[in-house]
């Protein structure tokens, strides 16, 4: 099969500490949280705990008001991450004819419109209103933020959405790499976002007793993944969009090369809705070195899927062991949900913006708040302060409640 | 508020449409108002003057027969 390479060319994000993408990882690396927390107005009891919010994101300044109108949040945050990853990627927003046609969207949501369905629902429900906007159904379905993406950028060829709970992002990642891969596409806009605010939403995740508990004084530290004492995972919204490119194209181009996508897997534990099973992560992990060509000693760095909660990191570790064998001790592996909080949907796409600039700046995001390491967490090599590194090539774990797991692998690139 | 005055307010809103371009004679497309627009400026009127707009109602082409129906309508309906 002939095998196109794949060039990252463009980044970019709703960052929640609210700066550009260099900031966003200057800050990862000083272990910076962007927790806080959360308090509503809701009825009948406001949602009260530790959030990751994007609270200077303005949709009319970043979008125009006539745009972000006609979006529900999730797609705004969408559609500003996109712009600013094409920006990134130094590609006009405009399209001259038709030359996009082999030019796609492939973008991960779990939750999607949920949040302008819920609004309805109030309209209704608690506002005693007897119908909605005629926008209602556009900003709610799921593929909104990617086909307003796709009609900003001119993009002609496949636009779709991928709902796979907290893998959906990793997932529309390795789908659109793949399509680059294979000489279907010559760029694909990629990425997620979600907006886990929604009243029902996170009334539904407390039930499970996953969150992490905090005020407003405890909340930048609630979440600790591998740590002994930690209780759980933050929910956060954002944005966060890659440009995945022919690398011939860009290279054509002049184009800025980030880092390349080298590599994708994907398997379903099939065994239990909510209980991780290590021997589908392993599978998903080792497909994903054999679709890259690479042997587990070329990975220096894995960004694990680390939620923080009792039961997914021991299982996570204990995948990586089996694939890193002896040699897992070595293995720099850090959670930088203890910092950005768990994003759902578009959980893997920064994370693997993560990856990608730690590969690029041959530096480390640590996990944030771990000092008491979890002995069943040990057995990888921790980093829990940022450090200079040399990388060759890095993973990025998801592994979604539904048994669903996605693996991407990242090579970094001589600048 | 009168029907005019409704469509610049919402024009000026959603698109920064200049309320001075918002005349008569002024084609609702040229002013950037698409399908989808056409619906929400609809249900605008329905909301704010409290009356109820037949779903097969034919799209009119210009600002002044926007006006112009939404006053009959406003009128039949009242009456």
């Amino acid at each position: 099969m002939n095998r196109r390479r794949v060039a990252i060319t463009g980044l970019g994000l709703v960052s929640p500490y609210g700066g550009d993408l260099a900031d966003f990882f200057r800050r990862l690396c000083a272990g910076e949280s962007a927790v806080r927390h959360l308090l509503t107005d809701d009825a009948p009891r406001p949602l009260s705990m530790p959030f990751v919010s994007c609270p200077d994101f303005d949709p009319d300044a970043a979008l125009g008001k006539p745009l972000a109108s006609m979006m529900d949040r999730f797609a705004q945050l969408g559609m500003a991450a996109a712009f600013a990853a094409w920006d990134d990627a130094s590609l006009a927003r405009h399209a001259e004819g038709n030359t996009r046609d082999r030019w796609g969207c492939a973008w991960g949501t779990a939750l999607g419109g949920t949040l302008a369905y819920e609004k309805g629902y109030r309209e209704l429900w608690q506002k005693g209103r007897e119908r909605l906007s005629p926008l209602a159904v556009v900003l709610g379905m799921n593929n909104a933020a990617n086909a307003h993406i796709s009609i900003q950028l001119g993009l002609g060829g496949v636009s779709m959405s991928h709902t796979v709970a907290c893998a959906s992002s990793s997932i529309a990642i390795g789908e659109a790499f793949r399509r680059v891969r294979s000489g279907e596409a010559t760029i694909m806009v990629t990425g997620g976002s979600d907006v886990p605010q929604a009243y029902g939403v996170a009334r539904a995740w407390e039930a499970l007793r996953v969150l992490a508990p905090g005020d407003a004084d405890s909340a930048p530290r609630a979440c600790r993944p591998f740590s002994a004492d930690r209780r759980g995972l933050v929910l956060g919204e954002g944005g966060a969009a890659l440009v995945l490119e022919d690398w011939d194209h860009a290279v054509a181009r002049g184009a800025r090369i980030h880092g390349e996508i080298v590599g994708y897997g994907s398997s379903c534990d099939h065994s239990h809705l909510v209980k991780p099973d290590a021997a589908g992560q392993v599978r998903a992990l080792r497909d994903t070195l054999d679709d890259a060509g690479l042997d587990s000693s070329d990975i220096d760095y894995v960004n694990a899927h680390g939620t923080a909660t009792a039961e997914g990191d021991p299982v996570e570790i204990a995948a990586l062991k089996t694939v890193f064998g002896d040699a897992a001790g070595r293995l720099a592996v850090s959670a930088t949900k203890s910092m950005h909080g768990h994003l759902l949907g578009a959980a893997g796409a920064i994370e693997a913006i993560a990856t990608v600039l730690a590969l690029r700046e041959q530096h480390l995001p640590p996990t944030a708040h771990l000092t008491e390491l979890d002995p069943a967490c040990a057995g990888v090599d921790h980093v829990t302060v940022a450090r200079q590194q040399p990388l060759r090539a890095a993973l990025s774990n998801s592994f979604a409640f539904g048994g669903s797991n996605a693996v991407l692998a990242f090579r970094a690139v001589a600048s | 508020m009168d029907c005019i005055g409704l469509i610049r307010e919402f024009l000026k809103d959603r698109l920064g449409a200049d309320p001075e371009a918002v005349v008569p004679g002024a084609l609702l497309a040229d002013l950037g108002v698409d399908s989808l627009m056409m619906l929400e400026l609809m249900f605008e009127f329905e909301d704010h003057f409290g009356i109820k707009l037949a779903s097969d109602l034919k799209t009119p082409g210009t600002v002044g027969e926007l006006v112009e129906l939404m006053d009959r309508l406003i009128a039949e309906q009242k009456s």
